[in-house]
């Protein structure tokens, strides 16, 4: 059987896939289609690159003068472990990004959650908030833009993130495992933004697999040694403190 | 998991305490604070402090003035405590005064407070 190769997230084809060659006649060739910008991303399941398109496709009707649309979060991981498709639009001025949603909704069967970003936002975003540097080193964006910023700590703004991961041991019985993910993922983020790592989702997780010993898997699934975790949870919560506060004493945000 | 009121009362005050020293702070930051839609996402203190009032009897209706009193109280003394570390740190720009309004105006959102009493 003849092999033929191709470009790593072509539309419509995954490796393995069974295709037909032929020569090309006038009027064949259709018009071709956008070329997405990738950053993080090794690979993407074809039906995956159809749904961003979709996506872009309907976000297209509805403004025409934004600076970029992009695709991040869980529908980005391997499989099909994602409840919505997280999106960054962009723009300046009013978006009516419920009206966006509904119809992304309509039109890929998934709900869409958007998010609506100046070009200023983004960047203090990126430069500030270990969240977002971490969102956005795996993205897929519509065109290009530039993420690795510099870092630049503000302590009061950690100190307000990392608030937000508080109240997980009080919570640890009622938390579900997705949203446990979340918290530990958001402390994670900001220990690493503080000692002066670069975030990426990769980083994140290797050190989250690190520090508590178990697979990530394991904590969305809800399959945790609650006295274990809670004590290294608590370490890492108390050490990220202690720098914030350190470092609103010494004033140099 | 069966928890007893006390528990979940504890549990309700530690998640709404989180809730008002984080808007207190975040009225701290002011401008500097333009990008934190992502982390809205997170299951919020207060929306947690929702699932516990769920669990308090009576549910639809405010509390018993001595468990009002207890409750509003601990939150209020926990919100300083915490603000306090901070403002003991240097950080500057925190208005304490804004923690019994706060608290009154979570307790009235969550029914443990009846709305139509001004406090």
């Amino acid at each position: 059987m003849d092999q033929i190769y191709i470009p790593k997230n072509r539309v419509g084809f995954d490796i393995g896939n069974y295709v037909t060659i032929r020569i090309l006649k006038e009027g064949d060739v259709e018009e071709p289609t956008e070329k997405l910008c990738f950053y993080g991303i090794k690979r993407l399941e074809p039906i995956k690159l159809e749904i961003i398109r979709d996506v872009f496709e309907v976000i297209d009707k509805y403004i025409d003068n934004y600076k970029n649309i992009i695709i991040t979060g869980s529908f980005l991981e391997k499989g099909f472990r994602f409840n919505d498709v997280d999106i960054i639009i962009v723009a300046v001025g009013n978006v009516k990004s419920e009206r966006i949603s509904e119809n992304i909704g309509n039109k890929i069967g998934v709900n869409g959650h958007i998010i609506v970003l100046s070009g200023n936002e983004l960047a203090i975003g990126l430069e500030t908030d270990p969240l977002y540097r971490m969102m956005l080193s795996k993205c897929v964006a519509k065109k290009r833009f530039f993420y690795k910023t510099r870092q630049t700590i503000n302590y009061k703004l950690l100190d307000l993130h990392l608030l937000k991961s508080k109240t997980f041991i009080d919570n640890f019985d009622i938390l579900r495992g997705k949203e446990k993910y979340d918290f530990v993922r958001n402390m994670i983020s900001i220990y690493l933004f503080l000692n002066g790592n670069d975030v990426t989702v990769e980083v994140v997780n290797k050190e989250i697999k690190k520090t508590f010993g178990i697979e990530i898997g394991k904590i969305k699934d809800n399959i945790l040694d609650k006295k274990s975790f809670i004590k290294k949870y608590k370490l890492i919560y108390d050490k990220s403190f202690a720098l914030i506060l350190k470092g609103i004493e010494h004033g140099s945000k | 998991m069966v928890q007893n009121r006390n528990k979940l009362i504890e549990l309700f005050i530690g998640n709404i305490s989180n809730a008002i020293v984080h808007e207190i702070l975040e009225r701290a930051v002011g401008a500097e604070l333009v990008t934190d839609k992502y982390r809205k996402e997170l299951a919020l203190s207060f929306e947690i402090a929702g699932r516990y009032r769920e669990k308090i009897n009576p549910v639809n209706r405010s509390l018993p003035d001595k468990d009002v009193d207890y409750i509003k109280e601990k939150i209020m003394a926990r919100v300083k405590s915490e603000l306090i570390t901070r403002i003991s740190k240097g950080y500057d720009n925190i208005d304490l005064e804004l923690i019994e309004s706060l608290t009154d105006k979570a307790l009235k959102d969550v029914k443990i407070i009846d709305s139509t009493v001004s406090v």
